[in-house]
């Protein structure tokens, strides 16, 4: 599904990503850590098309198509899902308006036809509920002035409906109660399926354990150092990651 | 006195208003009226209009070459009226001067919106001069999609006591199109309050001017008198004016002024077009979102509905 | 709590009396003739021994000035001046350039020991515990009295001279740089000093160069019916960066004396120049009468990429005060500051504020002003943001704040903002107060007296302003500021 060869990346003229390769098969879910500023962040971005992100060598595909040659829009329409690591507010634009209105744009860019609004409120409604959303506040400005849990959970809500087939989380695990963590990590679980990947960032072994990764990679220094199977996140968890700063 | 009035009767184009005018800087007749067009009374039919219901439409005309125009409105004491001003387009380059009077009797409230909708060559200007008796309520809503040189001037006799004053507005510009949204807000007793919140957008080559005058007269104490502008620049072609004045002359008073320009946030474009939505839709959406919310403040439904479809009407402008 | 009247009509009564500076100097002294004609200008340029081509710029400023008109637009009254009825050159009598202290008319230094200003270096070199270390150019009427310091900053390589000094050893640098901020018909005051400018400071900082001390000019005005109109101009080359302070006072007199400086600074690429002001200027007495007409002209040009002007400024004296330091940013990446408090009280009148004129790509500016009005005065704050299509990534943001304390004061705002690239971001924040009687009653049940708790407050509200004043300079300025408002209560 998706293959990152070789990748670079800058930002303000600053090399952050230096040669990252990953292979992504579809149905996988993955797992990536590592150190704080070592390009997680930056990788996702990259991948759904941020400006300012500069591709400076290398290529990222999805499915054999060059993704990185597309606009963040295009590459919705593809299927990519980016969980933000800070969610931002829209005030003005209700959280239901928003996702319908990107729904629809995504079908109509695949040739799809759009979805009216009472077939869309059936589903935003089972979706709430099944991540134990107040529906209520659906109809507020995009979280304007939601909790950071509450701003993971409308994450995962968006995924839900927009249905994506590649999906990258980045830390959607920080900021959430246990309780939360248990129920977003059902909504992820209840997403995975064949033709679907997922690119999980976190630093906790703890929402490894709902969402049980295919593999594990070690982000450093803006390159993956290590790659293996749950149980290198056990070890890391354990022993932290002095043993790669020298590998990067 | 300078003004459009005075040079379209007097044959007089020196009294024309222009850009060394200190009220009129960013809005010159002066530059742009030249030859003055003959005054005459005939007006351009009328466009279609849906009149919402339960709401008093006065609707004005464009004239053909050029024309003032007066007409005054009082709502008694204890009365409220839910009021639509449509200054209707018409075509072509004409100027007009619209004078309106509106009084307020004690206690009346009147919810006002005003659609100015003017053809792109035209001049035209309308002041309404607002006087509030004691516990009056005036709300405000002035929706402009521009002119040549298109002025929107409000300006409120606040006698403080009770009475309460909140004048919105936004202006949607695009192509060359220049919207002037000038208000006075002149506290002259104590006790009054007063709220603006003015939301503007200029694309193109379009120029937005806002200017917000507070004064609060000696005596006119616990006055409690706040605005705020908030303009997007959609184009590096396109410019934004503002002047917020706060002249105060009393000590019990509690006075704010904010306005911001930019853009629209880089970061929040991202997060939408990252969902799937479009450049350009993205763009749209995030305006109208920020225009909305002074459509929102509308209290009477009739009003916000039709003020909704004037803003709607005039996004897809912008998406051209 | 609004103020109740005696303590209002106190503040009335002390307006003009606090002022601790106000005697005058008995001193003889040569003037040119009354009034303003070309003879004039030629007597004040022989006197400085200037090129002819100064003073062929300075007849043409005069040809301008004639043809202009006084500008009537700032929120300030006041009878029209009498250009004819004034003194534009007034100097202490003594032998030509004085090279020494010892040189010094003895009176002079008494009057400069009596204002605090110290002109000796020996007490600083000898380390006189907790005196400050900094070089003046003392500024008496028309004339420069002394410079201090100046052996050790020509070590660093740093020009600090009056500006009659620079004309004759740094004629190119003057001639390069002088009007090329302030062009000589910018404005009717402008103009005026471009005509029959007299004195004021000249700095030059080379490439690279940290200045290593605080340089400031203190300027004093003596004489009666004479205008003072010094000129001031500050380069700072690449990479090198200079404080400098001016002060200013005046003695008490009926008549109001009309005071018209043009600064200059230019700010070359990664230069930063800082620059304060405490304005103590007589201000009138109660009724309004007397005090200076401070009518100025700052402005700094940030030529170079990534420069950097900061204005500071203290206004607590002058009858009148117009005057809005201005940058012009025009270097890629360059930023300009403006912190500025005023205080009117009696009758004073300030219109004051800046100008960010954003020409280049990120540039950035910041503006911080707090206004407090008291007795029957009136302080307004008049800004001008101006974003260009070039100006792509500018920021500002701007707060002005306003404190009224009494009934018959005024207090006025007036931004102006143009903006004309989508890729700026410009805030604009405004507030218009009193003292908060909360927090006055709170402080107050925590011991303090009223008058106390009013400093307290009114210190809180310019905080933010003091804090970038050298240190030297910034407990002076806060005793300032309590001195101006003693007796009020809001
Ligand atoms: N706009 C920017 N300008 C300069 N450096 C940046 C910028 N954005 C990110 N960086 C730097 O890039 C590096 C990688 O940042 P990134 O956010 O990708 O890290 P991360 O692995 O996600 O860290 P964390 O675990 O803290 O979320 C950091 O050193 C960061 O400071
Ligand atoms: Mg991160």
């Amino acid at each position: 599904m998706l293959h990152i060869d070789n990748l670079h990346v800058s930002v303000a003229d600053k090399p952050i990503i230096k040669g990252l390769t990953l292979d992504l098969p579809a149905g996988e879910v993955h797992a990536i850590m590592g150190p704080n500023g070592a390009g997680k962040s930056t990788l996702s971005y990259t991948l759904a098309g941020r400006a300012g992100y500069e591709v400076t060598g290398g290529a990222a595909t999805l499915d054999g198509e060059d993704l990185l040659a597309m606009d963040p829009a295009a590459r919705a329409a593809r299927g990519v899902f980016l969980s933000f690591q800070y969610p931002l507010e829209i005030p003005g634009v209700p959280a239901l308006t928003f996702v319908r209105t990107a729904l629809n744009a995504q079908r109509k860019a695949r040739g799809e036809a759009e979805i009216g609004a009472p077939e869309f409120l059936k589903r935003a409604r089972a979706t709430a509920a099944a991540l134990k959303m107040d529906f209520e506040m659906l109809r507020r400005g995009l979280n304007v002035g939601f909790s950071g849990g509450e701003k993971k959970r409308m994450e995962i809500f968006q995924m839900a409906l927009l249905e994506p087939r590649l999906l990258i989380l980045d830390e959607t695990d920080s900021g959430l109660d246990i309780d939360a963590l248990r129920i977003v990590s059902e909504g992820v679980n209840a997403l995975r399926s064949e033709g679907r990947s997922m690119l999980v960032i976190t630093h906790y072994q703890r929402l490894l354990d709902y969402i049980r990764p295919d593999r594990v990679h070690v982000l450093a220094a803006g390159r993956i150092v290590a790659s293996g199977g749950p149980e290198l996140a056990l070890e890391l968890e354990r022993e932290g990651y002095d043993k790669y700063a020298s590998a990067a | 006195m300078t003004g459009l009035r005075d040079a379209l009767l007097s044959r007089d184009e020196t009294r024309l208003p222009g850009r060394r005018d200190e009220d009129w800087r960013w809005t010159d007749l002066r530059g742009t009226l030249r030859p003055l067009p003959a005054v005459s009374d005939a007006v351009q039919p009328l466009a279609a209009f849906d009149e919402p219901e339960g709401v008093q439409v006065r609707r004005f005309a464009a004239p053909v070459t050029a024309g003032t125009f007066d007409a005054s409105l009082s709502v008694a004491a204890g009365e409220t009226l839910w009021l639509l001003d449509r200054v209707d387009a018409g075509a072509g380059a004409y100027a007009r001067d619209l004078a309106l009077d509106i009084t307020l009797g004690e206690g009346a409230t009147l919810h006002r919106l005003v659609l100015a909708a003017d053809s792109a060559d035209a001049v035209s200007v309308t002041r309404a001069m607002v006087s509030l008796a004691p516990g009056a309520t005036f709300h405000q809503t002035v929706l402009a999609t521009g002119g040549k040189r298109q002025r929107i001037e409000t300006a409120v006799a606040h006698p403080g006591a009770g009475a309460r004053a909140r004048l919105d507005g936004a202006y949607l510009l695009a192509d060359g199109r220049h919207s002037d949204q000038t208000t006075i807000l002149d506290h002259q007793g104590p006790g009054g309050t007063s709220e603006q919140l003015i939301r503007g957008v200029a694309a193109d080559q379009a120029r937005g001017v806002f200017q917000g005058r507070i004064t609060v007269a000696v005596g006119a104490d616990g006055t409690d008198a706040r605005l705020k502008h908030n303009a997007l620049l959609l184009s590096d072609r396109a410019e934004i004016d503002a002047k917020p004045e706060l002249e105060i002359y009393a000590d019990d008073v509690a006075c704010a002024h904010g306005n911001t320009v930019g853009t629209l946030d880089a970061e929040v474009l991202f997060y939408a077009m990252s969902r799937g939505i479009p450049e350009v839709e993205a763009r749209l959406m995030l305006v109208e979102a920020f225009v909305g919310e002074i459509v929102e403040r509308i209290g009477p439904a009739p009003l916000q509905d039709a003020a909704r479809a004037f803003v709607a009407d005039q996004l897809e402008a912008l998406r051209r | 709590m609004a103020a109740d009247q005696d303590t209002v009509e106190t503040v009335a009564a002390l307006a003009g009396e606090k002022y601790a500076h106000g005697f005058v100097t008995d001193i003889e002294q040569e003037f040119s003739e009354r009034g303003l004609n070309t003879d004039v200008i030629r007597f004040i340029s022989a006197k400085k021994d200037e090129p002819q081509w100064l003073l062929d710029w300075r007849l043409a400023a005069y040809e301008r000035w004639l043809a202009l008109d006084e500008p009537d637009w700032a929120r300030v009254h006041y009878p029209k001046i009498d250009y004819q009825d004034l003194y534009y050159y007034a100097a202490p009598k003594q032998k030509d350039g004085p090279q020494s202290l010892d040189d010094v008319d003895p009176e002079l230094l008494a009057t400069y020991a009596k204002l605090g200003i110290p002109l000796k270096e020996q007490a600083f070199l000898a380390g006189v515990q907790g005196s400050p270390r900094y070089a003046v150019d003392a500024v008496f009427d028309s004339v420069s009295v002394v410079t201090t310091f100046k052996a050790e900053l020509a070590k660093a390589g740093v020009i600090f001279c009056p500006l009659s000094e620079a004309v004759r050893d740094y004629p190119e640098l003057v001639r390069q740089y002088l009007g090329s901020v302030v062009p000589v018909s910018d404005n009717y005051f402008a103009c005026l000093n471009s005509a029959v400018f007299s004195e004021g400071s000249f700095v030059y900082v080379p490439p690279g160069v940290r200045c290593p001390m605080e340089l400031s000019t203190y300027f004093r005005i003596n004489a009666l019916n004479t205008g003072q109109f010094e000129r001031t101009l500050i380069i700072a080359d690449k990479g090198s960066y200079v404080s400098y302070l001016e002060g200013c006072t005046a003695p008490m007199r009926d008549e109001n004396q009309l005071h018209a400086a043009v600064v200059e600074l230019v700010a070359l690429d990664d230069a930063e120049i800082k620059y304060s002001t405490v304005q103590n200027w007589y201000p009138g007495d109660a009724e309004g009468k007397g005090g200076i007409y401070n009518f100025v002209t700052k402005r700094a040009d940030c030529r170079g990429v990534r420069s950097k002007v900061s204005w500071t400024q203290v206004e607590t004296g002058s009858a009148i005060t117009w005057k809005y330091p201005s940058c012009i940013l025009r270097g890629e990446g360059s930023s300009g500051e403006f912190y500025s408090i005023a205080i009117t009280n009696g009758r004073q009148q300030a219109d004051t504020g800046t100008k960010m004129i954003h020409l280049g790509a990120n540039t950035r500016s910041r503006i911080i002003a707090k206004g407090i009005s008291a007795g029957h005065s009136s302080s307004t704050y008049r800004g001008l943001v101006s974003v260009h299509p070039k100006a792509t990534g500018a920021r500002n943001f701007t707060q002005c704040d306003s404190l009224l304390i009494g009934k018959t004061c005024a207090a006025h705002t007036v931004p102006y903002v143009e903006a004309r690239n989508a890729h700026a971001q410009l805030e604009h924040e405004a507030t218009t107060t009193r003292l908060s009687e909360e927090q006055l009653f709170y402080v107050m049940s925590r011991g303090l007296s009223q008058e106390e708790a009013v400093q307290l407050l009114v210190n809180g509200f310019v905080r933010e302003v003091l804090q970038e004043l050298p240190m030297e300079f910034a407990v002076e300025a806060q005793k300032l500021v309590a001195v101006s408002l003693e007796g009020s209560v809001g």
